[in-house]
């Protein structure tokens, strides 16, 4: 319990401080929504003018003040640029990376822990080269390359098989789903190889260190065949680490799968954040940062919170700790 | 980790092995086998269904292609994204370009040569003195929420330009007054000095006409009296643009639905137009546009005339380009038809600050020829060598890609220039080189046309003052013919070139392609102007 409180406050003075570092951080910047607005052919009294109107020339501290207090009551603004609010133009692009995002781990799930664990069961030297050199070359292919290959491969118009639709989100978004969940298969599947190139190695990797600490042999010494002492023991002993590596991996292709965004034309939040930071646009950006940040701070919570549930250990390793302080 | 890994294995294989031999038979692995044999014939048999089905789908509509089958929606590939629709106080070209001519329009409007021709007025008259303007409007015209076009909406819409002073706002500024006659159906604009560019600024945004009585949200929203509505807008990404039924005039809309998709990334565009996605790309780089240009059967590819200029701007104030003979050094030792060449060809070397379609064009590439050995002397003269390098930076927007500066790197390394390339975000770029002022070199595309102010204004970022220019282009405004405009703004064209505040790589025609049974889009100007009414699609 303690450990849960003690973790809670962190993740409240850590949202405190992102949203300071944010502010700063794009006061620092050059650059000006205002002149972006004002553009080429407009005379500084017009820049000038649209600052104002903007309110970019109060002071530092109430501009804050004004964004935090808006963060507190769950608004999070209107974008200065598009006129939206940042909660709609976030939410719309997450609609497009979240279902990319889940579907590609789950792809990579599918590749990467079938995978590893046959690598940890491969016996000869060969196999086991060969599982090694599968998962350097899997987790070494650039994203860019591997979609484009696909696109190569499965892409309608010019793929040599036309499966999937290779460009851009439809334009009723999820209210034709059939469509929208097609146009999300390969660009998952770019993410999922990757993905899952690297869960392969972790998986194999955290079956070894279990399989090194004696669990398997234990398994096995009880009468279970190497494979089903690899599988029950081995995987139910790794899955604490293994969600622990998901949930991270979860996190960090928020941003992670813009490269594969962009390439598909799918309009999701990484794209839409440095479109927004290009422009300046202040209020979005803090905003969407600092989303973005809560959000990475929620998962690493929920991470630990769920990695404590997983492994009882660790919660007696602390009172232990606990007794001898 | 992956050593402790395999180490353990060999332990672990010895052990097992001993282990599963006792325990069981392998027979089970060759089950496992034959799953996976199962497993793969499945996914051939599905890719061979598949594509064995998808032919004929794809083939039946070319089949009964005789007939009328023009379709109902044209999806169009652009490039840059608007970022708002509130065309009255957002810069960009992107506004003009998407909602000019096709949601708003203007009271003039210029054709695909960027001459004036009428829209909302169907004809005016100029006093002697060219101080009065007066426009002759069209009878029953509407805007799309089904409310009438008056001569009021138009006056209002001006005067709350000047008033509010949205964007371009100052190309007005010698406006004394805009009144509305409604009973004549005439709106009369007054001018405190002669303007010879009024009818072709009222072409753009600051000629617009918008709906007096009405509310909305201009920026998520547009209503226009034009052929298309503003159906829908996903920031970024796409626009639809749905026929207006209430339209009032000759270029009622040939395509019910236009879709607008934006592709920021030129792989995705080329992919999109390939697999159909699209079936117009504007802009597409020459060298993507070449394996459309050879499956002619296919594909049509075709350059346009435009008005953009790349200016190479030297800070004429700045700290080593105020020296003139460093300024023309650089000229003389760009060679503009090597950059022309490796873009693929279609643009066209441009010598001084007037494009071929604005008034005042005149061929000043000769100049300043591409000549090292000039070069050379010139910075000798102002005390540079290879040996001893003048260090300058160039910096620009990242738009334009980093080829350009690269090859400008090796072309003046050449008469001793040390040139660092700083690629920046649009809006660093903004503050830096456009607000303060504080650069060497600069490059960007300037696309907009009658931008021969900037020369005149020696407040703009190009630091370049020189009263003879600013004296003949106040003339040039304010003459009351347009052969003596024209004449005069060739003359400051010419000196301005002759003093080398930048040079003028080249004027950038942009490249478009489209997919076979597209008619009607425009090829000209249209990253400015792109009216799409005419645009049709059989498939």
């Amino acid at each position: 319990m303690r450990f849960v409180i003690h973790r809670l406050a962190l993740f409240v003075a850590a949202l405190f401080g992102v949203s300071v570092v944010v502010f700063a951080a794009l006061r620092i910047l050059p650059g000006d929504v205002a002149s972006v607005m004002a553009g080429l052919n407009s005379p500084a009294s017009r820049v000038e003018a649209l600052r104002e109107q903007l309110g970019l020339n109060r002071p530092l501290i109430i501009q804050y003040v004004d964004w935090a207090g808006g963060l507190l009551r769950g608004d999070f603004g209107t974008s200065i640029l598009t006129g939206r609010s940042v909660t709609s133009l976030v939410a719309g692009r997450a609609a497009i990376t979240f279902p990319l995002i889940v579907l590609g781990l789950l792809i990579a799930c599918l590749i990467g822990i079938p995978l590893g664990v046959a690598a940890t069961l491969a016996r000869s030297s060969a196999a086991r080269a060969a599982f090694h050199i599968v998962g350097l070359i899997g987790g070494a292919i650039p994203a860019l390359w591997g979609g484009l290959l696909l696109i190569l491969l499965f892409s309608r118009g010019t793929g040599l098989i036309g499966l999937f639709p290779s460009q851009g989100f439809p334009m009723d978004g999820w209210g034709a789903p059939g469509e929208a969940l097609w146009s999300l298969v390969l660009p998952a599947l770019s993410v999922g190889i990757i993905v899952g190139a690297s869960l392969m190695r972790y998986t194999r990797s955290s079956l070894g260190d279990i399989a090194a600490s004696g669990h398997i042999d234990m398994a096995m010494a009880c009468g279970m065949m190497r494979r089903q002492a690899v599988i029950r023991v081995g995987l139910r002993l790794a899955t604490p680490q293994l969600v622990s590596v998901i949930g991270l991996t979860f996190a960090e292709m928020i941003t992670g799968v813009m490269v594969i965004e962009n390439l598909f034309a799918l309009p999701g939040i990484g794209s839409g954040l440095v479109t927004d930071v290009g422009n300046r646009d202040l209020i979005a950006v803090q905003s969407e940062l600092f989303m973005l940040a809560s959000f990475f701070l929620a998962v690493g919570l929920i991470v630990d919170l769920l990695h404590r549930a997983l492994d009882p250990r660790l919660a007696s390793a602390d009172i232990v700790a606990e007794v001898v302080a | 980790m992956a050593d402790n890994t395999g180490a353990h294995g060999q332990t672990g294989a010895t052990t097992d092995a001993s282990l599963e031999n006792r325990a069981k038979s392998t027979k089970r692995n060759s089950r496992w086998w034959l799953w996976a044999i199962v497993a793969v014939i499945a996914v051939v048999a599905i890719i061979i269904g598949v594509n064995l089905a998808k032919p004929k789908s794809s083939t039946n509509p070319s089949v009964v292609g005789s007939g009328d089958n023009t379709a109902d929606t044209v999806t169009i590939g652009l490039k840059l994204a608007p970022t708002n629709l509130d065309i009255r106080t957002t810069a960009g070209s992107a506004l003009d370009q998407i909602l000019i001519g096709n949601v708003y329009e203007g009271i003039v409007a210029r054709d695909e040569h960027n001459q004036v021709v009428p829209a909302i007025a169907k004809s005016w008259d100029e006093s002697k003195d060219g101080l009065t303007y007066t426009f002759h409007l069209n009878e029953h015209m509407t805007f799309s929420n089904g409310d009438a076009l008056t001569a009021e909406d138009v006056s209002w819409s001006i005067n709350q330009l000047i008033k509010n002073q949205y964007h371009d706002a100052d190309s007005l500024s010698m406006v004394k007054s805009v009144t509305a006659d409604d009973g004549a159906n005439t709106v009369t604009i007054t001018l405190a000095t002669p303007n010879s560019n009024l009818l072709w600024t009222l072409t753009g945004r600051a000629g617009l006409v918008f709906d007096k009585d009405a509310k909305y949200d201009a920026k998520t929203e547009a209503i226009g009296s034009g052929p298309y509505t503003v159906a829908k807008f996903v920031v970024n990404d796409a626009i639809t643009l749905k026929a207006n039924p209430k339209y009032w005039g000759t270029h009622k809309a040939k395509t019910a639905t236009v879709v607008v998709k934006y592709l920021a990334d030129d792989n995705a565009a080329v992919n999109a137009l390939k697999s159909g996605t699209v079936q117009v790309l504007a802009p597409i780089t020459e060298t993507l546009a070449a394996p459309f240009a050879k499956d002619a059967a296919h594909y049509t590819v075709k350059a346009g005339d435009d008005t953009d200029k790349y200016v190479l701007a030297f800070n004429s104030k700045g700290k080593n380009t105020a020296d003139k003979r460093v300024r023309q050094a650089i000229r003389y030792a760009i060679d503009h038809e090597e950059l022309i060449a490796s873009r693929g060809g279609s643009d066209k070397a441009l010598g001084g600050p007037i494009p071929s379609l604005d008034p005042g064009y005149e061929d000043l590439t000769g100049l300043y020829p591409h000549d090292e050995a000039k070069a050379k002397a010139l910075m000798s003269e102002a005390g540079y060598s290879e040996a001893k390098p003048l260090t300058l930076t160039l910096t620009y927007a990242n738009i334009y890609g980093t080829e350009l500066g690269d090859q400008l790197r090796s072309q003046l390394a050449k008469i001793g220039i040390d040139l660092k390339v700083n690629v920046v975000e649009f809006s660093t770029w903004l503050q830096d080189v456009y607000t303060n002022k504080d650069y060497d070199l600069s490059l960007v595309d300037h696309n907009e046309s009658h931008d021969f102010y900037q020369w005149a204004d020696s407040t703009y970022y190009y630091n370049y003052d020189n009263t003879e220019v600013q004296r003949l282009y106040a003339q040039a405004i304010a003459a009351t013919s347009d052969d003596s405009r024209d004449e005069l703004l060739a003359k400051a064209a010419k000196l301005v070139s002759e003093d080398a505040p930048a040079d003028w790589l080249f004027n950038y025609r942009v490249t478009t392609v489209w997919a076979k049974g597209v008619a009607g889009f425009p090829v000209n100007l249209n990253q400015t102007l792109l009216p799409l009414y005419d645009v049709t699609y059989a498939k």
